[in-house]
């Protein structure tokens, strides 16, 4: 039983790195735009695609260039992103942006449904072995390795945002977007370089849904646009540490409801997660320092 | 008739509003002053309820409002105007004053259902007045959006006019205003004080404050360094050190 | 012919649902509750029509309750977040609402078929309509009827102090609540008016297609139910149904020839519209200036 327990948890919490990813990404530009990308997860998914597109038009077949391309791919879209849906539309009109990612979103989904025929692909896995055993609780090499390269990318996103002028730049305009005009930022290059870090962290989680669950499918879309919006709110808006966090708890908590009261109502169980959250703790996990106005 | 005792506010470690004690008597015009960031914003906020005071009360006519949700402190009687203009943009300038028309007067003259849900005649008749006064008739039918600067600010002080109130809270009325608007401005304000109206003035724009106030109280880090005629704060020389800046 | 008549009932169901999220998005609520509040109008009345034998129109009325009732439930928590965190938080519960139906059975025995909603497989055989011998057209009539009388109380609402003051709120509420309006009171009525027509849409919906699913009450409903007034625009209730008119009837049934390229265009066409027009079609400038040409509300001052 206890065992049973531990090992849903235990693949949930690995797999839930995936989750953070996209929490991250939805609150970084929710922090420095004030608005919701809805088409985020389109748009990591779209990149893994991509990836593997790319790589297998050119006769490759090394998951590692599956998952840079990939990378690389959402990060342009990011950047496509930012240009229909947040560049010229006026920031009072908060609305307009808002439905231009849902139609940003469609468009995506759209072309991947497209380019497939809207048949689920095969996706690589970025690590093939035996399981890693701990006692009885087994580790699944691929989901550990998801884990790592979670691990890995947000900590290179981490050391970008507080150790480089971009980070710093970033931060100023997300805190004071006036003021860090007029030290010279320029606003417009450091939204757009926003988009595009967080199409890449996007397109990362994309493939690593992809490789951990074997293939890809425009069905994942919806799902992991709600869940990656339900960890950003449980994390705290604006919150990396809170999106990691929120990420993994969500993961391990739904594989272990899964594994109790099955797949159909595992996600009610997520839904009452969060509205346990809005109720008691509304800013969150880590909540972020009440703003003035 | 407007009392505010002890009033504080703390925005985590700043003392926005310190201890603060004011009195507007009935039928007067009271300017409040201080430099930046003094707290004269503030203390609308916390007369209007916009969030709750850090401690202290206030008081209209005696009755204690502190514990009443910001709408509730409208129709009790106080109606203010926005330092940063805060107009419904979307809606039309007379519809603007339609939405403040929520005194009891206004309840009682309408009745809840032709209120709510019947036709727009009596609301516009009775807008049209203010709109009159602040030079705006024509305009009614315009989105407020459309106006221009001085005449958004003219609208601000309608719609708060519209709301018939017994205390008039004005947040920079003449910020960004030209020198003939003021003057229109200051015409317009001594007209309200003749109507009954008591008012709290708050005013960068010296000229206007000392030409008009009949009492001025001088705000410093939130709290009060003087009060007195506009004559006496002017000798004063801690208005002038805070306003200096030499302390 | 029937086509046509079929892509009309679309539409008004469509229009039904755009409706209720034109309601709640006036006061600046942008909600993804709505398709939940459909999910529970859908069910509630075809369970009265097929288990309790009522008519359709008292299990119409009674849908609308339900789910208006449920949305005032909804309306004092959805007061507590704002934007991003209302956004999500309608959508889990939409998602918490479809879901529920999802593990929903509750079956009787009806002259030796078990009918009622059972879990995965949906609810089937709502019969009302072609048990009672209604053709296409009549449904077609009974739906647009329904939209005809949500159409007209929302235009009175939109022309009265109402309508202001939902614009009013979802523009500054802070300002409104400085002028004496009621937020809570606002809000929630918005909300609950929204769950009443999203509930009528429902019921109408699941007698259309006489068998409803969890999955027809997904997010993808409840997010074309903001766009409807989103693209539309939010100064008039015809803004909205003018968005359906333009989706369902010429994005999504006009550009049909173009086959797969249809649904690439429809996308792309939602974020055109967007940058040319993010205030939507019909903004207050716009509206102001059609009622002007038609001599009205620009009457001036004795008006
Ligand atoms: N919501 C808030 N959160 C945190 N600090 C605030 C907030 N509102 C005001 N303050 C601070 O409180 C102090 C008083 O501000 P207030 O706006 O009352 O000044 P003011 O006298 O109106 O100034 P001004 O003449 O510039 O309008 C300032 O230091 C300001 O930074
Ligand atoms: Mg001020």
């Amino acid at each position: 039983m206890m065992i049973d327990f531990l090992q849903s948890l235990v693949d949930g919490v690995l797999v839930g790195t995936t989750y953070s990813l996209i929490g991250i990404g939805f609150t970084l530009i929710f922090g420095v735009m004030h608005k919701i990308n809805l088409s985020y997860a389109s748009a990591s998914v779209g990149g893994a695609y991509c990836g593997l597109l790319l790589v297998g038009a050119a006769g490759g077949k090394s998951a590692l260039l599956v998952f840079l391309m990939a990378a690389a791919a959402a990060g342009v879209i990011g950047y496509v992103v930012y240009l229909t849906c947040f560049r010229f539309i006026p920031a009072s009109h908060p609305l307009g942006t808002l439905m231009s990612t849902v139609g940003m979103l469609l468009l995506i989904d759209e072309i991947v449904v497209h380019a497939t025929f809207g048949v689920p692909v095969a996706y690589p896995p970025l690590y093939e072995g035996p399981s890693i055993e701990l006692g009885e609780l087994y580790i699944r090499p691929d989901y550990l390795m998801v884990f790592a390269v979670g691990i890995a990318a947000m900590t290179v996103l981490t050391l970008l945002l507080y150790r480089s002028r971009l980070g710093l730049a970033t931060r100023a305009v997300s805190q004071q977007p006036v003021a860090a005009q007029l030290c010279g930022i320029a606003l417009y290059r450091v939204n757009a370089a926003t988009f595009v870090v967080t199409g890449v962290l996007g397109g990362i989680a994309g493939a690593m849904i992809g490789a951990s669950v074997g293939m890809l499918s425009p069905l994942l879309v919806l799902p992991l646009t709600v869940k990656g919006l339900i960890v950003t709110v449980i994390g705290g808006l604006g919150s990396i540490p809170g999106a990691i966090v929120a990420g993994l708890m969500v993961g391990g908590f739904e594989n272990v409801l899964q594994y109790y009261r099955g797949v159909t109502e595992r996600d009610l169980y997520v839904m009452l997660l969060l509205f346990v959250f809005l109720v008691f703790r509304p800013g969150g996990l880590f909540a972020a320092k009440s703003e003035r106005n | 008739m407007l009392e505010v005792k002890d009033l504080a506010k703390h925005f985590g470690g700043v003392k926005a509003v310190d201890g603060l004690d004011l009195h507007v008597r009935q039928g007067e015009i009271l300017g409040l002053i201080g430099p930046n960031g003094s707290g004269k914003s503030t203390t609308v906020n916390l007369v209007c309820g916009v969030y709750p005071a850090t401690a202290g009360t206030v008081w209209l006519e005696g009755q204690e409002i502190t514990p009443l949700p910001m709408h509730r402190r409208l129709t009790a009687g106080i109606a203010r105007t926005f330092q940063n203009i805060r107009l419904f943009g979307q809606l039309t300038v007379w519809q603007n004053l339609w939405m403040a028309q929520n005194a009891p007067d206004h309840v009682r003259e309408q009745g809840f259902f032709a209120r709510w849900f019947g036709g727009q005649a009596r609301a516009r008749a009775s807008a049209m007045d203010y709109l009159d006064f602040a030079g705006l008739a024509e305009k009614a039918d315009e989105l407020a959006s459309a106006l221009s600067f001085g005449e958004q600010r003219r609208l601000e002080m309608a719609r708060a006019l519209a709301a018939k109130p017994r205390v008039l809270l004005l947040d920079e009325p003449a910020a960004g205003m030209s020198a003939a608007e003021i003057e229109t401005l200051d015409e317009r304000i001594r007209r309200l004080r003749k109507g009954g109206l008591t008012i709290l003035l708050i005013e960068h724009h010296m000229e206007l404050v000392m030409g008009i106030a009949d009492r001025i109280v001088v705000l410093n880090f939130g709290r009060r360094i003087a009060e007195g005629t506009p004559a006496e704060v002017q000798a004063d020389r801690a208005v002038r050190e805070a306003y200096l800046g030499t302390s | 012919m029937d086509f046509y008549l079929a892509l009309l009932q679309v539409i008004g169901i469509h229009a039904l649902i755009g409706l209720s999220a034109y309601v709640v998005i006036l006061t600046g609520q942008v909600s993804l509750a709505q398709a939940g509040f459909f999910a529970i109008g859908a069910y509630v009345a075809g369970m009265l029509t097929v288990l309790a034998g009522w008519h359709l129109i008292p299990a119409l009325l009674a849908a609308g309750l339900v789910a208006g009732a449920v949305a005032f439930l909804v309306g004092f928590p959805a007061l507590r977040v704002k934007g991003l965190m209302l956004v999500v938080a309608t959508t889990a519960f939409g998602e918490a609402v479809r879901l529920f139906f999802f593990n929903f059975d509750y079956q009787v025995a009806k002259g030796g078929v078990r009918v009622g909603p059972l879990g995965g497989e949906g609810f089937k055989q709502i019969r009302f309509f072609p048990e009672n011998g209604y053709t296409t057209l009549d449904v077609l009539v009974f739906i647009w009827v329904v939209v005809g009388v949500v159409m007209a109380l929302l235009w009175w609402m939109d022309r009265s102090r109402a309508g202001a003051v939902l614009r009013a709120v979802g523009e500054d509420e802070l300002a409104a609540q400085a002028m004496g309006i009621d937020l809570t009171a606002v809000k929630v009525a918005a909300m609950t008016a929204g769950g009443v027509i999203a509930g009528f849409g429902g019921a109408i919906y699941a007698h259309y297609t006489t068998h409803i699913e969890h999955f027809n009450f997904g997010i993808v409903l409840a997010t074309f139910a903001i766009a409807y007034p989103i693209l539309g625009g939010l100064s008039t209730a015809f803004g909205t149904v003018v968005a359906v008119l333009f989706i369902q009837g010429l994005l999504i049934e006009g550009l049909r020839f173009l086959g797969d390229w249809r649904n690439l265009l429809f996308g792309a066409l939602i974020v055109l519209a967007m940058n040319l027009r993010p205030h939507g079609l019909l903004d207050a400038a716009t509206t102001l200036r059609l009622r002007r040409l038609f001599g009205r509300g620009g009457a001036g001052r004795d008006a």
